[in-house]
């Protein structure tokens, strides 16, 4: 009657997963009141970021050569993908960590990283209706442009999956913090402060100082909002647009094994000072 | 199969500075202070067995349960359990055991009851069928029908705990590890869960390692105990031996008008004597071996007008305590001399 003892099959994994997707998107949806006030908060986001820059350039066609039209639609798409990219989790990988219940999910035949990776996902997917409200409203108001060609509609699509994986591990990594810490408010805090800056979601990086810019290209952040997003509004794309997303894919690589180092310390240290 | 042999487990923190500076200082410094939670500890519990854990707060039980579940890697010394050694190979081990830590919870708190099994049936590759059956079983015999579509925020102690459980047999795994599965139940609620082990040993052949400060659980469930201090073990064997081994004594209370306080009977010896009353109360203490009951008896029927009589064993709880706080007036006692069934002593 007893399970045999041998691991899970691919097949098993992938039900695994799915259900662990299902479960942490429902657990944000647990919180109506939450997913409410998500809504409302993403669809004011866009308004009146709509209403800011469009009197920032105060009928100038354009502000340091960059077009009105392109300036709102990439800070209205930037309110999007922030809100999709960084979704609040209740239930992380911190809260696990914090009540102990990391222990359990270490020894379970599905390693606890790819685990975690999907309620990530999960909780997207919970952000999914605010999104998608503000995205209705961003339309009705015009403040979404088309895209400044076919070719960088379809490119931008690429670059938003990469730059979605990038906050993924990046997300992910950050949350190991807790495993010394234990708490982590304060340092998730500055970290999402940091990371909607540096990503060009708030501020295009296009409006920035020169040097900043600089530094802020150098950094993941800028590969998750920022590259997809002026790869958006891109009359002209070309070889730079090759360059920035295979930029995006090294990153990808980069923090992976990053994560991948971080995840070996983290769990050593969960192992050697117990759960 | 559990099987440990040697176990060690040291925990070594970094040395905290004194004086000016500590804190930067006690930073940089490399110094580190070692404590050994687990010292040589060796034991086997063969398919089936339910045996129990115990020892004061401290004394190593969950970091040898940690151990076991593969959760910590040993400092030295080889663990396998059912053929697999639990640090080396967490994934595979994952489905042979199954694990209760009683103050923490594996389930996730936001969400209905239901959803953590739908979940942990599927982190565990069980089939639909599998699953129905068993949780079926389940909320069957745990009586979890009523709050299953429950938040796991909400519910009582008593049920998380249910829950707690049947998340880690769900699975049905061979080996089960429950560390303190009833702290802080009313009595009905432990009963349920007692009950509940024990059914699930007996249907299943679970076998079943359980730490509790209870008592009363281990001597509904357990014919073994393992008791351990200070990371090493005291005693490993029956509960039966335990209570020869270390309290060979049984107990007389009898009530009588009077009972001088200078009596002397012999080959018994006068505990206590209170008043009761308008009688005096007396327990009188002695060792079968010396005489046998019914002799004491006479000899106490004989001596004074007794009213009323009642022979009673030292509980197990005597025993644990007498163990517990023994320690460090006497020499350490020698591991358990006991009997059948005791294979840790090698």
């Amino acid at each position: 009657m007893s399970a045999p003892a041998q691991r899970l099959s691919a097949p098993q994994v992938r039900v695994a997963l799915r259900a662990s997707v299902g479960h942490a998107a429902r657990s944000q949806f647990a919180f109506r009141a939450s997913t409410w006030t998500g809504i409302v908060a993403c669809v004011l986001q866009v308004i009146l970021v709509h209403l800011v820059w469009t009197a920032v350039y105060g009928g100038r066609p354009d502000v340091a050569g960059v077009a009105q039209v392109d300036a709102v639609t990439y800070a209205v798409l930037g309110v999007l993908t922030t809100t999709l990219f960084q979704p609040f989790m209740f239930d992380s990988l911190l809260g696990r960590l914090r009540t102990g219940a990391i222990a359990f999910d270490v020894m379970r035949p599905v390693s606890a990283v790819p685990v975690a990776l999907a309620r990530q996902l999960g909780g997207t997917i919970a952000q999914l209706p605010a999104a998608v409200a503000a995205l209705v409203v961003g339309l009705a108001l015009g403040a979404i442009a088309l895209p400044g060609s076919w070719a960088s509609g379809l490119a931008c699509l690429l670059s938003l999956v990469l730059g979605f994986a990038i906050a993924l591990i990046v997300n992910f990594t950050v949350g190991l913090v807790g495993f010394w810490t234990l708490e982590t408010g304060g340092a998730f805090l500055i970290y999402r402060m940091l990371a909607q800056f540096s990503s060009g979601a708030l501020i295009p990086l296009w409006f920035m100082p020169d040097w900043l810019t600089g530094i802020l290209t150098l950094l993941p952040f800028s590969a998750q909002v920022f590259v997809p997003l002026s790869i958006y509004v891109d009359r002209d794309p070309g070889w730079h647009t090759v360059q920035a997303i295979g930029l995006q894919a090294l990153w990808i690589a980069i923090l992976l094994a990053l994560a991948a180092l971080v995840w070996r310390r983290a769990i050593r240290r969960l192992v050697i000072f117990g759960g | 199969m559990i099987l440990a042999e040697n176990l060690v487990k040291e925990f070594s923190r970094p040395r905290r500075v004194e004086g000016r500076m500590s804190g930067l200082r006690s930073f940089f410094s490399t110094q580190k202070i070692t404590t050994r939670a687990v010292d040589d500890i060796s034991l086997r519990i063969d398919d089936g067995e339910i045996v129990g854990y115990l020892g004061p707060n401290g004394a190593g039980k969950s970091t040898t349960i940690k151990m076991l579940t593969g959760i910590l890697v040993p400092t030295s010394g080889r663990i396998e359990v059912e053929g697999i050694v639990p640090w080396k190979d967490r994934r595979t081990n994952a489905r042979t055991i199954g694990a209760v830590f009683g103050q923490r919870t594996q389930l996730w708190t936001d969400l209905p009851l239901r959803e953590s099994f739908d979940l942990i049936a599927k982190l565990y590759g069980l089939s639909p069928e599998d699953y129905r059956r068993s949780l079926d079983v389940f909320v069957d015999l745990l009586d979890m029908g009523p709050f299953l579509d429950t938040a796991v925020r909400s519910l009582s102690l008593g049920q998380r705990m249910r829950g707690d459980i049947v998340a880690a047999m769900l699975y049905r795994p061979p080996v089960l590890y429950l560390d303190e599965p009833t702290v802080g139940l009313d009595v009905v609620a432990k009963a349920r869960i007692r009950d509940f082990i024990g059914e699930q040993n007996r249907s299943e052949g679970t076998t079943v390692l359980l730490t509790t400060h209870d008592i009363s659980d281990i001597e509904q469930l357990a014919r073994r105990v393992i008791i351990i201090d200070e990371g090493r073990i005291l005693y490993d064997g029956g509960l039966d031996s335990l209570r020869a081994r270390y309290a060979p004594f049984r107990e007389i209370q009898v009530s009588a008008p009077e009972i001088p306080e200078s009596l002397e009977i012999e080959a018994l010896t006068l505990t206590t004597l209170v008043p009761a009353g308008e009688e005096m109360r007396a327990t009188f203490r002695f060792d079968p071996a010396q005489i046998p009951a019914p002799a004491a008896i006479g000899r106490l029927t004989a001596a004074l007008e007794i009213t009323d009589l009642s022979s009673r064993e030292p509980s197990v709880e005597d025993v644990i305590r007498r163990i517990y706080t023994d320690r460090g007036i006497e020499p350490p006692v020698e591991p358990a001399a006991a009997g059948p069934g005791a294979p840790g002593q090698r």
